[in-house]
């Protein structure tokens, strides 16, 4: 046996155990960034794949003849399945129930082929060495492989490469490793020439996803959320994902959390129920944001409303809790009621246009935080706001935290009476958001406390409303300027406030 | 220093025009070369870009400039007034007169849009400014304009008896920024990263503006005002027209690199071009003129639309749409014996020529097309005393933009040391939330060269070239910007504005080109004030109607 064909099979063993391991890590990094929870996630994929190479390292007995080009076979397959997994599992993602199968499955697979290697590699070379020499080679480089593996993946193929192409390249090396050893023993195999094109044709597709991995997937690779993500999407406007722990949903707009079913009632009976339950006489209701139907549910409790009108600008946003069955649990199918229009529009737009008046009016917009969502916060909207009003009616605003950002609360109040509104600021508290604030807007000289509520509320109580309109000291009303267009200092105040706790 | 030694006549004489065609054969040549070059190793960066270049309507121009051969009046009209040009100051004229009741007149334009260098454009995305793109608040002693401003719902009431502005029109914030040392910082004026020492200069300026900003001269009119005509008459302040603006602030002890970038960043902006060729009274006048106060803005805030002052553009017309005649040129005026205007007008759309018969004209035309209309008048106006900045702008429309350091998207967006006065957010005033779409409004005074040069170089450019020029300088301001352009419309500007040259505003020839001609043929447009401000060009319509109505004995009471 010649020295070069000794080195270079050597080196397959070592390029082979490299490879495997990558996989290895692949697979437990993509399964902690998408599910969450690294410690659990690592020590099942580690766990499942090691019992996967045992299956091969089984199975590996049953081939019995051309085990050179089973071999190669082999190899391009590894290359092949473990080059692309991490690119399907991006893609399979945005489906996300049954994420954990495919998951799985590829890690099976991936064992199994990998678990073959090193068994029938041994076969190969069991003719060429001694017994004892061949164990401590292949050993010795399978785990020098290793170490190095774990050493560059980390450090140079996750920073510089990412994921999805890290994948591609350990592909690509697990086919030149066929291609090499099919040349090395051309003499000794059948059907070369096919051996080789499949192997040229794998390192050509692997390249393909290699260059165009960008394009494949954009997914941000630095997601930290500590639940599983039973949906995902981007939509024009926002990324829009649903996470589940227990059974407990949480939705998330561009990382900022909206709501969590376990407490969200607190939130939406505030919203709603103090301002609509002093109107007996309320038949027309306009939403303006709040696009997953839970105001909206609030708000059909009532049998005295005939119509709801709800504009939130996202139609991937109403769409799915229009069609999503956990959802439409959560929001009691509020959006399919006969007596809601879903308007998808931007809401300022909508509402200059607006001929329509509403007695009943929610304006429930994410946190002023950046200059975009702000202007749905300035004296100009609400004064279209106050000219959507009928007679009577009562507005309420979301207006963030008095708690953690007192001086944005209390703008909203400010630039709210500014264009000759009363007001009627009060909190509550929402555990996972924390202390939260509304604030009622009406032309009514007097606003009437309710002294009784719908039945069915979780939180609200005659007593409980007492308490949710009292301001303790450190919520206390502050000075402030006007919100306006031309200087909206609402998104600097907030900026201010919010950076502090974050 | 060039500059002085060009703008005193040199230029004028024939020296001067060898050296312009040793110059233009150099600039052009090069442009033309490069452009060869290109061809031969054809550059791909730019293929998911699509765009072409536009501009004003030169083949109209050239009528004028190389005396084509026209059709001879075919017919023969008559009318009262007949205002020729209908940018600001035309639209102003014909809106005067008809807010006084006087309805007997015609206003020509060439193009097929009136607006002058006010004119917009729009695609899916947006409405787009294609030059003068915004005004401040009105000075509150400027009776007409507030007035105008009350009539298209730019001012909505009073309140203590100051003005309140139209919410939508005030420009949103977030307003300026300026990429410094590394940092996008709030505002154009250099702070981030300056010395202490630097600081102190850019603060000792404004505390020199500020006492500017009241001044007043020995005959109780503020030293600079808007329209400036009204400004003072004392040597003191007008003596500032016979130097530079660098050579004022050299004396005045101004060395600061950042102040002197800020000084020439805003003539480039307001005047098209570099401190050393704008005179010191210009200079000051853009800083200490504008005085005006809101109920609900601060002082000198900015009112701006998606399409700049085409929105102003749209508000003149719209009173007076029925008696503006479009794609006509007038070619040639003249006194009959009567002592009426025989003006000969050509219609490029029809192909076919008429006389109009007019008691008076308004011409609201430059003074480089007034030279080749009245070449047979004397004025006693020396035409090479005026300058014409040429502009570049670019309208960007980009999917989105690249995150940066420090403030994000503003209205107006600068980068400090950089050929471009910035680009603006064409979608500033939009209520709607975007899905990241938007159209930059990028600005480019032509001034390396001097202006005929510069007009030159500009016409060789190829589309390739000018995103050559411009896409170094969006890279630097948004890295790996390239990838978020779509599209990009070139828009160019021969003869962008008048540029307020040393000894332009205060000197002779201003003021004889001012003069009417046998009481009956009058001027307006800005440069005869010598700025182009939307407030000039309405001062300056206003004044020629005025000149109208009482030549009509009809004087109006306003």
């Amino acid at each position: 046996m010649n020295k070069k064909l000794h080195a270079l099979l050597l080196l397959s063993v070592f390029v082979v155990a490299t490879c495997g391991l990558i996989y290895e890590l692949i697979a437990g990094t993509l399964a902690s960034y998408l599910l969450g929870d690294s410690v659990t996630q690592f020590s099942t994929i580690i766990g499942a794949y090691l019992f996967s190479m045992g299956i091969g390292s089984w199975i590996s007995k049953y081939f019995d003849k051309n085990i050179i080009s089973w071999f190669i076979q082999l190899e391009l397959l590894v290359g092949l399945v473990g080059g692309t997994s991490s690119t399907i599992l991006f893609l399979v993602f945005e489906s996300a129930a049954s994420f954990r199968i495919i998951l799985y499955s590829l890690v099976g697979l991936t064992g199994i082929l990998v678990g073959l290697e090193i068994p029938l590699l041994m076969r190969i070379l069991k003719d060429r060495y001694e017994f004892k020499d061949l164990v401590s080679n292949i050993f010795t480089f399978d785990y020098i492989g290793a170490l190095l593996a774990s050493i560059i993946f980390p450090l140079l193929l996750i920073p510089y490469l990412g994921l999805v192409k890290t994948s591609y390249m350990v592909g690509m090396l697990n086919v030149a490793v066929a291609l090499i050893v099919c040349f090395n023993f051309r003499k000794e195999i059948k059907a070369v020439a096919y051996l080789q094109t499949s192997g040229i044709i794998c390192i050509l597709l692997l390249l393909a996803g290699f260059v165009y991995a960008n394009a494949i997937t954009n997914f941000s690779e630095s997601l930290t959320y500590n639940e599983t993500i039973i949906y995902s999407k981007s939509t024009p406007y926002q990324r829009i994902i649903l996470t589940k722990k227990g059974k407990v949903l949480r939705l998330f707009l561009n990382g900022n959390l909206q709501f969590s079913s376990d407490d969200e009632y607190r939130y939406h009976e505030a919203l709603v129920h103090p301002g609509l339950q002093a109107l007996p006489n309320a038949q027309n209701v306009l939403v303006m944001g709040g696009g997953d139907g839970l105001a909206v549910r609030e708000i059909l409790k009532y049998p005295n409303i005939k119509s709801v009108t709800l504009v939130d600008l996202d139609k991937g946003m109403t769409g799915l809790f229009k069609s999503n069955p956990a959802l439409l649990a959560l929001n009691k199918n509020s959006l399919l009621s006969p007596k809601v229009k879903v308007v998808n529009a931007d809401a300022f737009s909508w509402l200059r246009a607006d001929k329509q008046k509403f007695d009943f009016m929610v304006i429930d917009f994410p946190d002023p935080s950046n200059y975009s969502v702000g202007k749905l916060y300035t004296n100009s909207f609400y004064k279209l706001a106050k000219g959507a009003l009928a007679p009577g009616g009562i507005m309420v605003v979301q207006s963030t935290s008095p708690y953690v950002a007192p001086k944005s609360f209390w703008t909203v109040d400010t630039t709210l009476r500014s264009v000759g509104l009363r007001t009627i600021p009060y909190h509550n508290n929402v555990p996972s958001f924390g202390e939260w604030g509304y604030i009622m807007a009406t032309e009514n000289p007097s606003y009437k406390k309710p002294d009784h509520f719908v039945p069915e509320l979780r939180f609200i109580t005659k007593e409980s409303l007492d308490l949710m309109f009292y301001f303790p000291k450190d919520m206390a009303k502050v000075k402030t300027d006007v919100n306006k267009l031309n200087n909206q200092v609402l998104v600097k105040y907030f900026e201010d406030e919010w950076s502090t706790v974050l | 220093m060039s500059g002085r030694r060009f703008y005193n006549g040199g230029f004028v004489k024939g020296i001067g025009r060898r050296s312009f065609l040793l110059k233009a054969g150099l600039v052009t040549g090069g442009i033309f070369l490069s452009g060869c070059l290109r061809k031969i190793k054809p550059n791909t960066t730019y293929k998911n870009i699509s765009g072409s270049i536009k501009g004003p309507n030169a083949k109209a121009g050239h009528i004028l400039r190389d005396k084509l051969p026209l059709p001879a009046p075919a017919t023969t009209r008559k009318v009262k007034t007949l205002i020729v040009g209908g940018g600001i100051s035309g639209l102003s004229a014909a809106w005067h007169l008809q807010k006084q009741g006087y309805n007997d007149f015609e206003l020509l334009e060439l193009e097929n849009h009136t607006g002058g260098n006010a004119h917009y454009g729009s695609n899916s995305t947006s409405a787009y400014p294609l030059g003068a793109h915004y005004v401040t608040i009105a000075n509150n002693e400027d009776t007409p304009l507030i007035n105008f401003y009350r009539e298209c719902g730019i001012i909505t009431g009073f309140e203590n008896g100051l003005p309140v502005y139209n919410e939508y029109y005030l420009c949103f914030d977030p307003e300026e920024r300026l990429l410094i040392n590394g940092q996008w910082q709030e505002g154009l004026v250099p702070d981030f990263g300056l010395p202490a020492a630097d600081k102190a200069q850019v603060k000792k300026f404004f505390v020199l503006i500020e006492e500017l900003k009241k001044a007043k001269g020995n005959d109780g009119k503020h030293a600079f005002d808007i329209p400036l005509d009204n400004s003072s008459a004392d040597e003191k302040y007008r003596s500032l027209d016979k130097i530079s603006f660098a050579e004022y602030l050299k004396q005045q002890g101004f060395h600061s690199a950042y102040l002197l970038w800020y000084l020439n960043y805003c003539c480039k902006d307001d005047y098209g071009q570099q401190i050393q060729k704008v005179s010191a009274w210009a200079g000051l006048h853009y800083f200490a003129s504008r005085r005006g106060k809101a109920a609900n803005a601060e002082p000198n805030a900015v009112l701006t639309w998606p399409e700049g002052n085409g929105w102003l553009t749209k508000q003149l017309a719209a009173s007076v749409a029925p008696r503006i005649i479009k794609n006509n040129i007038c070619y040639s005026l003249s006194h009959q014996s009567d002592g009426k205007l025989a003006v000969q007008v050509y219609d490029i759309a029809k192909g076919t020529s008429a006389t109009i018969i007019a008691d008076n004209v308004i011409m609201a035309t430059p003074q480089f097309v007034n030279k080749k209309i009245l070449k047979d008048v004397n004025r006693g106006v020396n035409y090479d005393a005026m300058h014409y900045s040429p502009w570049f702008i670019a309208n960007i429309t980009v999917k989105g933009l690249p995150q940066s350091k420090g403030a994000g998207l503003c209205w107006d967006n600068v980068a400090y040391n950089t050929p471009s006065v910035g680009y603006v957010n064409a979608g500033q005033q939009a209520i709607s939330m975007t899905n990241g779409k938007r159209v930059l409004t990028w600005y480019l005074p032509l001034c390396d060269h001097e202006p005929r040069v510069a007009r030159l170089a500009a016409y060789t450019r190829t589309y390739e070239q000018w995103l050559d020029m411009m896409m170094p300088e969006l890279e630097f301001m948004h890295p790996g910007i390239s990838d978020f352009i779509e599209h990009v419309e070139c828009w160019i500007w021969g003869h962008g504005m008048i540029s307020p040259a040393v000894n332009y505003i205060w000197g002779a020839d201003r003021q004889a080109a001012k003069q009417p001609i046998n009481n009956n043929l009058f001027f307006a447009h800005t440069d005869l004030s010598g700025i182009s401000i939307f407030e000039e060009a309405f001062h300056q319509g206003l004044r020629a109607a005025e000149q109208v109505l009482a030549y009509n004995g009809k004087h109006a009471n306003a």
